[in-house]
């Protein structure tokens, strides 16, 4: 008797792990996320990894992306086996892909961000009595024309009074063979040099003082993210003055309020004249990714992009609002904004660079 | 810059060779062998680390974090270039990284891509220690000095110092660029041409030959330091700190501590995730990251003496960077630009092959009956790595024109004696030497130490990096009492680096590293690997 019972207790339990197997695997295939690698440029990393990204993106569109970190130019030639889509910085790898690999499957700008200088109070300070930083009290812009004369000429830091400082004055940039935001930087250079837009009839009367003011900065990072922790991290010494992305100065106070509010005082974001676009298009390489360039638009994600991680967007107009961020020099447009070179300009520029040393 | 020429920078500098059998005086071979990690906590949940060995200091910090987490944290110390070779294998059987400096990192990770969430944990500078009275005296105290200031002191012969060897050890070559910039007179950023320069060159060379001790570890030095006498040593901020704190228990003298106007450099020790696609261990480590980076973890790290956080030291712990040593804890931290990868390869190069004080290297090799067979093999093996120039290039462990290599070959007899002097032919030779000598009989190693001995008094010590390196494979009758005396009488103090390798008594070999203020390095699991880190300390 007790024998009978426990074999019919039995098959009802056999049964019941019979039936959730069947609505479990019903389950999951419904909601199946796909799982998409590529390589991203590390001033992204934070967005990517931010739960409410991954919940939304898997949620809503049953996509993850799992990435590598890569520089925007790097990343083009890496080995992309088994990678379905790549997320540089800025056209001009969407165009070096282009003659590398071929035509991509499709690619989309996803955010905008422009190229900023970042620097200290006390360095803030005395470019603003050079005359070279200006300020209508909330947004300050540095003269791109006269921060490389003065780069070109040697001047030292202790001559425009920073005497706490050694060496002379430079721009602490990403390699711009390697990364977007170094590159976007000598573009931009280049750009002031010429007295508007180089192309490739005037880029070789500049290029000599570009190369000089490139060879003057040494061994440089080769990710945008590790720069910017530098500058924060290892203070006004190391790195006085560098380039980088508005949306990483956001981001940091966006995740951080804590420490932002104790150095909100000395951390200066500088609006160069001319700048320029930052653009981050998602390259598809094959089929499977083409679904997240969609899900990367999508209208909840795009506003997240912009109040968290400091992507401007152009979608959802919240790109306007600086009301989000507190103790920011933050300009609610973006003006002065020249486009870079074409791509055959800045292949000329990235060549000569490389050949720098 | 090609991908050669960053490859070969990046396999010259190690920061701190670890994987070495304790230090100075230790006799505990367990937990830090070749191969081996520390295991912090005893939780089932894992993190495996691959760290710098100076990250050893911050281990009661670690291990707290363990223990209230119920986790493991392996620590496996290796030097930088380590760090850096493993990165690049498919296989890396860690869960995070944790160089001293991130050129490493980036370097390792330049073409699998697989570090994530690197973040600089603290910072420390290299600076110059000097016996405060010796500061004094040499008119550094309280007032800024630059690097060419305590050079003249160096060449003028009134201050000698000890630093780790450049193409080894991070502080080392950061030391050593310093050097160049100022021996360079000062460019915005040193050049190929600026190393070319002959005179420029002779100067150096006059420069470091006024160093008293070299080493492979900037954590080592500290240790021989303290062990040793010596007036001043390069080395990172932090450590000179703790050696000041050590110095100050035992009632000695401490360092004061110089940091030359014209430029610092800086460490950053970046802790990175590797990527092995399991989400649970992604999430200790960001955890894990994320405790470090606490406002409370970084008041920890910082009464290590380590600079942290982005507000500088917190006031509650300016008491540990002691003004009184010199500390400047206020200081900006200015920094001398990097040269870029292609000329610091050549600058390291350049140090190796020409520039840097000449090695004269003992080699005192057990040639005994245990020795046949596999032991022999490895042996061999690992002296071609050394001797075989285009071999030592990849470690930067080449010779020199003036460097002195002597093979003593021993049983329970000396059987043989070879010398190389130079870097060409000669190697080779000795090579084959190595290669075809014959073994057979006991182990007596403390003959050939005697024999060292007298070959050392041939030579004028002060124009060499002197070393006894010593590998045995067996147990030796006791006749430490016998060599000790004649060390002592000999008057010099040149270290024994011992390789341990098969049945070798590890307590002999600290007695030998006691008393020469050497060390031990375990052989046993890669012999290879042993020979190239001692090649390293001299």
């Amino acid at each position: 008797m007790k024998h009978s019972k426990s074999i019919l207790a039995g098959l009802i339990l056999v049964a019941a792990v019979i039936a959730l197997t069947i609505g479990y695997t019903a389950f999951s295939t419904s909601t199946r996320v796909t799982t998409l690698s590529g390589y991203a440029g590390g001033e992204k990393i934070g967005f990517l990894e931010d739960p409410e990204t991954t919940e939304l993106l898997q949620k809503k569109y049953h996509l993850k992306l799992d990435y590598s970190k890569a520089g925007s130019l790097d990343m083009v030639t890496a080995d992309q086996t088994g990678r379905d889509f790549l997320w540089p910085s800025s056209q001009t790898a969407l165009e070096y892909y282009k003659q590398a690999v071929g035509k991509p499957v499709k690619s989309e700008i996803i955010f905008n961000t422009p190229i900023v200088l970042y620097t200290r109070k006390a360095v803030c300070d005395a470019l603003m009595k050079k005359g070279i930083v200006s300020t209508d009290g909330t947004v300050y812009r540095i003269d791109m024309k006269q921060l490389a004369a003065l780069i070109s000429s040697g001047t030292s830091w202790a001559d425009i009074g920073l005497t706490q400082l050694y060496g002379n004055i430079t721009v602490g940039t990403t390699d711009p063979t390697k990364s977007n935001s170094g590159n976007m930087f000598a573009g931009i250079l280049a750009n002031t040099l010429a007295g508007g837009i180089a192309n490739e009839q005037n880029i070789d009367d500049v290029l000599p003082e570009l190369q000089d003011i490139f060879s003057r900065l040494g061994y440089m990072e080769s990710s945008s993210s590790d720069i910017f922790d530098q500058f924060l991290r290892t203070g006004m010494g190391a790195k006085p003055l560098i380039a980088g992305y508005e949306s990483q100065l956001l981001e940091f106070a966006a995740e951080n309020p804590d420490i932002w509010s104790q150095i909100s005082g000395d951390v200066i974001m500088l609006y160069p004249t001319p700048t320029a676009w930052s653009s981050h298009v998602f390259i598809a390489t094959d089929e499977a990714a083409v679904p997240a360039i969609e899900a990367l638009q999508d209208r909840d994600l795009q506003k997240l992009a912009w109040e968290k991680h400091g992507f401007r967007t152009g979608v959802s107009g919240a790109a306007a609002d600086t009301g989000a961020f507190t103790g920011i020099n933050l300009a609610a447009n973006v003006d002065s904004v020249v486009p870079l070179p074409d791509y055959p300009t800045m292949a000329k520029i990235i060549a000569a660079l490389r050949n720098n040393s | 810059m090609t991908k050669k020429t960053l490859l070969s920078l990046l396999a010259c500098l190690c920061l701190l060779p670890a994987l070495l059998l304790g230090g100075c005086g230790s006799t505990d071979g367990s937990g830090s062998g070749s191969g081996g990690a520390t295991v912090l906590g005893s939780g089932s949940k894992k993190l495996r680390i691959v760290s710098g060995s100076e990250n050893k200091e911050l281990e009661p910090i670690l291990s707290d974090y363990a223990n209230q987490n119920h986790l493991s944290i392996e620590m496996t110390y290796m030097g930088s270039l380590d760090i850096m070779r493993a990165l690049e294998q498919d296989d890396f059987p860690y869960d995070a990284v944790w160089p001293a400096s991130s050129i490493w990192l980036n370097a390792g990770d330049e073409n699998l891509h697989r570090v994530k969430h690197a973040e600089s944990i603290s910072i420390t500078p290299v600076v110059f220690g000097i016996k405060k009275s010796k500061a004094e005296s040499l008119g550094f105290v309280g007032k800024d000095v630059m690097v060419s200031d305590i050079l003249e002191k160096i060449s003028g012969g009134e201050l000698k110092f000890c630093m780790t060897s450049a193409t080894q050890s991070n502080s080392g070559a950061s030391a050593y660029i310093g050097f160049l910039y100022a021996l360079s007179g000062h460019p915005d950023v040193l050049t190929s041409a600026d190393l070319d320069d002959r005179t420029m060159q002779e100067n150096m060379r006059g420069l470091l030959s006024g160093v008293d001790r070299s080493s492979g570890s900037s954590d080592w030095l500290k240790d021989m330091f303290l062990a040793g006498d010596y007036d001043a040593m390069v080395n990172y901020e932090c450590l000179m700190i703790s050696a000041n704190n050590e110095l100050v228990k035992e009632g000695k003298e401490p360092l004061y501590i110089v940091y030359p106007s014209d430029g610092l450099a800086l460490a950053d020790s970046p802790l990175g995730y590797i990527d092995h696609g399991d989400s649970d261990t992604e999430q200790r480590f960001l955890d894990f990251q994320n405790y470090l980076l606490s406002a409370e973890c970084q008041s920890k790290i910082q009464r290590t003496g380590r600079r942290s956080g982005y507000t500088g030291i917190n006031p509650e712990n300016k008491d540990v960077f002691n003004t009184d040593w010199g500390c400047q804890p206020d200081r900006v931290l200015s920094t001398f630009k990097m040269p870029d990868t292609a000329t610091l390869a050549k600058a390291l190069t350049l140090y190796q092959t020409a520039l840097r004080k000449p090695s004269l290297s003992i080699y005192c090799i057990d040639y005994s009956g245990s020795m046949s067979g596999e032991g022999n093999e490895r042996l061999v093996e690992a002296m071609q790595q050394l001797l075989i120039q285009e071999n030592a290039q990849k470690n930067y462990l080449q010779a020199s024109p003036d460097d002195v290599n002597i093979l003593i070959a021993f049983s329970d007899w000396i059987q043989d004696e070879f010398r190389a002097e130079g870097n060409g032919k000669e190697l080779d030779a000795l090579f084959e030497d190595v290669q075809n000598e014959g073994i057979g009989g006991g182990t007596n190693m403390y003959l050939a130490l005697d024999q060292a001995l007298s070959d050392l008094s041939e030579y004028d010590l002060s124009r060499y990096t002197a070393a006894i390196i010593l590998m045995t494979d067996g147990v030796s009758a006791d006749y430490y009492d016998d060599f000790k005396k004649a060390y002592e009488q000999s008057g010099c103090t040149v270290p024994v680096f011992s390789i341990l390798y098969g049945d070798a008594d590890d307590s002999q070999l600290q007695q030998l590293a006691q008393l020469t203020n050497g060390r031990v390095f375990d052989g046993r699991k890669d012999l290879t690997e042993a020979f190239r880190k001692v090649k390293g300390y001299n």
